[in-house]
């Protein structure tokens, strides 16, 4: 009975902390209403951010009804094409832009694009909710999802090989993951796996939600995605460098570097230096960054901004 | 008295076609002939789109001659260039940096501050080409690290780069009062090592230091002198060169006589140990290394012999090891002369080798050659700008040559797309499809092997399953069914062809593929048992007394057969634990018990994978798209057998069985052949169902429990991501061209056979 009670006294712990314990810096200050704000603007790029940008646009259309904001969420690597040709002029993404994006970018306009930081997300390892699993560091994961395994663990099929034990033991493991277009599979390849190449069975989804929905309903899976798209019927491994060390996918732990996959959520724009960026663009990153989007941020269950980081990114934007 | 008839039936002209009729008729011949050559137009023009999509993934790389730029007399020891390739800089022996502008051919001379009076003296320089820095021994024991900064502004619509070189503080490694002869540094952004050889009285010595920098998400934080090592004892021999990975864990140290040590540095940072020592030119009479360089990633280096020989090493797992070691993975053809230097680029695999009066463009991956000539002078160093667009090259009477390089696709042709590459980090040559990563430094894995075998495995599984319920429901549909119910089956199928095959795909993957990998025991025992009950039911029903058979009319025998077939099914289907604990049997770890388990014993008594989403699933799911296709074509078929011809055979006493096999099936032939081709073609492109039930795994093997990954599904997961004109985006057109080749291909055999079988019955 006493396990049970704990179990139940932590889930409760653990479920309340986003809604109780997480808030915006209060440094953040509100988003102020201009006017003369309307016409059109496209949205295009990452699948991890679809469901932000979506309750973004909501929320700034609440204050300016005369916006229309299209969006569109495949994979990070659909943004540089898209800001490129300018069918959008938000280009949302889970990772940097690679140099090869920037050098297309820059050769058709002269000048790089800007990367906004828009809220923190942590890539969360996703196991099915009935998995006992009570972490895994950096080379078992490593060992999991790469053939390469460059950091150097051993080969691992089976959930034995984790220290799960019973009807565990022998129990292959089945990997889940994103589709190569998504910035999430380029983000995990270069910090999970240090670069290395993915096991060819690694199933790979055209969508996080897609990833989720197979760990759900497959007792031996394993998967990655932003923890944006966790669900009651997954949960979220924490990890560490060793044994010793595993961290959950926390805000304080992203934050402080405890937490390895922790990341920013991007907006690229097509701002050209010294020159002030359209009226409508410049209003709708200020809202993200301002309280108001970085609340929804919260609700959509990624991170906030820290305070400097917010400050910085404004004072770049007005540049 | 008759009516009188009207005079279009009576009249002169009553046998000629009215002028309007004639007219119509020319016109919708016309309009028909314009159709027929507009498809074929347009077909064509699809397949001259792809085409010219294709081509330049099998073009050659052009290289060409730009400007020269004479320098003034120095000793260079090192040459960079900015990420544009317009000002390449070069390194003086008193710490001044020299650029020469690619626009303008200006020649300036920037001075470094180094906060130091007198001005240090510099007996060693690096350019780490990952960082963009400049790394300076002196002859004192320190180091400086010199960044470049580069910053591109627009002037008068072109771009001006200017150079603002700056030098951080030194650092002291190894012996304090002795010159730093050789330097090279890795930085990983959270470790950094930096490796020195100073002379030590008569030998060499060997100094690593290793900083260390904490990282969070807000950037980096203070670095500091964790630990230094003295490697001296570890190395056998004279060294003559450090490379140090970018992962900063690791070093590799070349000696005189042509060995190449590997230095890994321990867990806990405790210290070096030599875990491979190997002699890349072992074979030749001069084994000595005239050059090396890491290649793009730091997991490969190049090695260049003092003959001219050229092959690639890679970090990787041999077969059965647990440690990574280096082994030969590319070889060359020769130079034909001694190597001067080795330059890699910051793009891809490609890099440059030169000595004597040659030069060589070269790619990794698909051993290539991409460009080499014979120059009219001698090239003693090198550089490939960060794009891979252009090269400025160090003669030896100090002229600086440009060259345009515009090499797009180096990274494919035939032997990157269909044939057995050996990537970095693998143990053996493979086919492999992995096209995008995260970085720069991916080396991406464009073979369609895997892709090509995806479509063969899917739609062999759709066949397998599809066929002959197909086949068999149409035969019985046709020929044995009577008409009442005929007219209901038919149309019920056709509406299952008109299934949105995304419904199907998303049925499978989130309902289909859970239930399937508890009950496969149950689904293999209704698979073999319910054709044995359906015949034997038949059997025993047709040896039944007429007294019985005379209640069901002919045609309607499926009254009796449906529910016994469905009783057996559900009794077939719950046996299924029963048969799994028999026959599909693991030993439980914890209880030590046999228990049934499909999932886990397959793996055991096969060697192969058990997925959930497996090619189970997909058959399963693409029968469902195909079987209607098949039976309602097939069914057609049969049922277009002129009448005539069952009467017949009927009369001369054959069986509905005998008449149905041996008249009816024969005739129909060509339209059954004819429903399986577009079946099957149906099957080859399938995407959705495939897409979206499977994990689009690019494996190659036959295993059912296994998934893969087709060429159509391919196209669908990736163009999305591919950037326009890049080498992914014309490698899926190519999936695509191949995908067509491919139906054609099936398409044309089937139609001669089809025109042959009809031939054959044409006389009946």
């Amino acid at each position: 009975m006493k396990p049970l009670l704990t179990l139940l006294a932590s889930a409760a712990v653990t479920g309340s902390a986003f809604a109780a314990t997480l808030t915006v810096d209060p440094a953040i200050q509100p988003y102020n209403q201009v006017s003369g704000v309307t016409g059109n603007v496209n949205s295009i790029g990452s699948d991890t951010l679809n469901n932000l940008m979506t309750l973004w646009a909501e929320g700034f259309k609440k204050s300016y009804p005369n916006v229309n904001i299209q969006i569109e969420g495949k994979g990070s690597s659909t943004a540089p094409p898209a800001l490129i040709e300018g069918t959008a002029q938000l280009g949302p993404m889970s990772r940097p832009m690679k140099s090869s994006e920037i050098d297309a970018f820059e050769k058709k306009f002269g000048y790089k694009p800007m990367a906004v930081p828009v809220a923190v997300d942590a890539l969360a390892v996703f196991v099915n909710k009935d998995n006992p699993i009570k972490g895994l560091t950096m080379k078992q994961v490593d060992g999991i999802f790469s053939s390469s395994r460059k950091s150097g663990g051993e080969d691992i099929t089976n959930w034995g090989q984790v220290g799960l034990s019973d009807s565990w033991t022998s129990k292959p493991i089945s990997i889940y993951g994103r589709n190569s277009a998504s910035g999430t599979y380029g983000f995990f390849k270069d910090e999970a796996l240090a670069k290395g190449d993915y096991k060819t069975s690694v199933k790979e989804q055209p969508g996080s939600s897609a990833v989720v929905q197979g760990i759900a309903t497959d007792l031996g899976a394993i998967g990655y995605s932003g923890i944006g798209y966790k669900t009651s019927d997954v949960r979220t491994v924490p990890l560490g460098e060793s044994a010793s060390s595993f961290s959950d996918a926390t805000y304080e732990n992203c934050v402080g570097g405890e937490y390895p996959l922790a990341r920013f959520l991007y907006v690229y724009v097509n701002k050209k230096p010294g020159v002030p960026m359209d009226k409508l663009t410049w209003e709708f990153l200020k809202y993200i960054i301002a309280r108001d989007g970085q609340e929804i941020v919260i609700k959509d269950g990624y991170f906030p901004l820290p305070e400097e980081t917010a400050q910085e990114v404004l004072s770049q934007l007005a540049n | 008295m008759p009516e009188k008839l009207p005079e279009h039936a009576t009249g002169k002209n009553r046998f000629q076609t009215a002028p309007a009729t004639l007219f119509m008729d020319r016109f919708m011949t016309l309009v028909i002939k314009a159709g027929g050559a507009l498809v074929i137009t347009s077909v064509l023009g699809i397949f001259f789109f792809i085409f010219f999509q294709i081509w330049p993934l099998f073009a050659p790389a052009s290289v060409t001659a730009a400007k020269s730029i004479q320098l003034p007399d120095n000793h260079y020891s090192i040459i960079g260039i900015d990420e544009w390739g317009s000002l390449p800089f070069l390194m003086e022996p008193d710490g001044k940096l020299l650029t020469a502008d690619f626009e303008t051919g200006k020649i300036q001379e920037i001075p470094i501050d180094f906060a130091e009076t007198p001005q240090p003296r510099f007996t060693a320089a690096t350019l780490n080409k990952r960082e963009q820095e400049i790394m300076l021994g002196t002859n004192d024991g320190r180091f400086f690290l010199v960044s470049p900064n580069f910053s591109s502004s627009e002037s008068d619509g072109r771009q001006l780069i200017t150079i603002n070189p700056r030098a951080a503080s030194p650092e002291s490694i190894g012996i304090p009062t002795q010159p730093i002869l050789s330097i090279a540094y890795g930085d990983s952004g959270t470790q950094k090592l930096v490796v020195a050889i100073q002379p030590d009285g008569e030998g060499r010595r060997i100094s690593a230091s290793l900083y260390k920098r904490k990282r969070s998400l807000l950037g980096a934080g203070k670095t500091s002198l964790e630990a230094t090592f003295d490697l001296t004892s570890l190395i056998s021999g004279t060294p003559t060169r450090i490379l140090v990975p970018g992962t900063a864990d690791s070093l590799i140290v070349t000696t005189s006589d042509g060995r190449v040590h590997f230095l890994v540095l321990g867990g806990d940072n405790n210290g070096f140990s030599v875990i491979q020592t190997f002699a890349p030119f072992d074979h030749l009479e001069n084994p000595s290394i005239a050059a090396a360089t890491f290649l793009f990633g730091d997991v490969s280096i190049i090695f260049g012999s003092e003959s001219g020989e050229n092959c690639i090493f890679s970090l990787y797992y041999p077969e059965g090891g647990d440690k990574r070691l280096y082994g030969l993975t590319h070889e060359f053809a020769e130079l034909g002369a001694t190597p001067e230097f080795i330059a890699s680029t910051l793009r891809n695999k490609a890099f440059l080798i030169g000595g004597g009066n040659k030069l060589s463009l070269r790619y990794s991956t698909t051993d290539s050659i991409r460009w080499q000539q014979s120059l009219p002078f001698n090239p003693v160093n090198a550089v490939i700008s960060g794009k891979y667009q252009r090269m400025a090259i160090l003669d030896s009477s100090n002229k600086l040559h440009f060259f345009e390089i515009h090499d797009p696709h180096a990274d494919s042709g035939w032997n990157a797309l269909f044939g057995k590459v050996w990537y970095e980090g693998v143990s053996s040559p493979k086919w492999e499809w992995q096209s995008t990563g995260g970085s720069d430094d991916f080396e991406p894995k464009y073979s369609l092997i895997p892709l090509i075998f995806g479509t063969f495995k899917g739609t062999l599984y759709a066949m397998i399953f599809a066929v002959p319920i197909a086949l068999l429901a149409a035969l019985y549909t046709s020929q044995f069914l009577d008409p009442g119910s005929r007219s209901m089956i038919k149309p019920v199928m056709e509406i299952m062809a008109s299934l949105p095959s995304v419904v199907l795909g998303f049925l499978a993957a989130i309902y289909i593929a859970p239930l399937i990998e508890n009950e496969v025991p149950s689904l293999l025992l209704v698979a073999a048992g319910l054709p044995v009950i359906a015949a034997s039911t038949g059997f025993v029903w047709s040896h039944l007394p007429i007294q019985f058979r005379k209640f069901i009319p002919a045609g309607r025998e499926w009254i009796v057969f449906l529910p016994i077939l469905f009783a057996s099914g559900y009794v077939l289907w719950g046996l299924g634990p029963a048969f799994e604990a028999i026959a599909f049997s693991v030993t439980d770890p914890t209880s030590r018990e046999r228990i049934g388990d499909f999932p886990a014993w397959w793996p055991a008594a096969t060697g192969t994978t058990y997925d959930q989403r497996n090619s189970l699933v997909v058959g399963f799911m693409m029968g469902f798209a195909v079987i209607p296709i098949i039976f309602t074509i097939t069914e057609d078929a049969l049922s277009n057998v002129p009448k005539s011809l069952r009467i017949g055979s009927m009369a001369c006493g054959a069986s509905r069985w005998q008449t149905a096999l041996r008249i009816v099936l024969p005739t129909a032939s060509a339209g059954i052949f004819s429903a399986l081709m577009i079946g099957l073609g149906r099957a080859v492109g399938e995407t959705m169902i495939v897409v979206m039930a499977t994990g689009n795994t690019p494996i190659m093997e036959w295993n059912i429990f296994s998934g893969m990954r087709t060429l159509s599904a391919n196209i669908a997961v990736e163009l999305p991501e591919a950037p326009h004109h890049s080498t992914l985006y014309r490698t899926l057109f190519l999936g695509a061209m191949v995908l067509f080749l491919l139906t054609f291909a099936v398409n044309t055999v089937a139609e001669v056979l089809r025109q042959r079988l009809r031939e054959k019955f044409k006389t009946v």
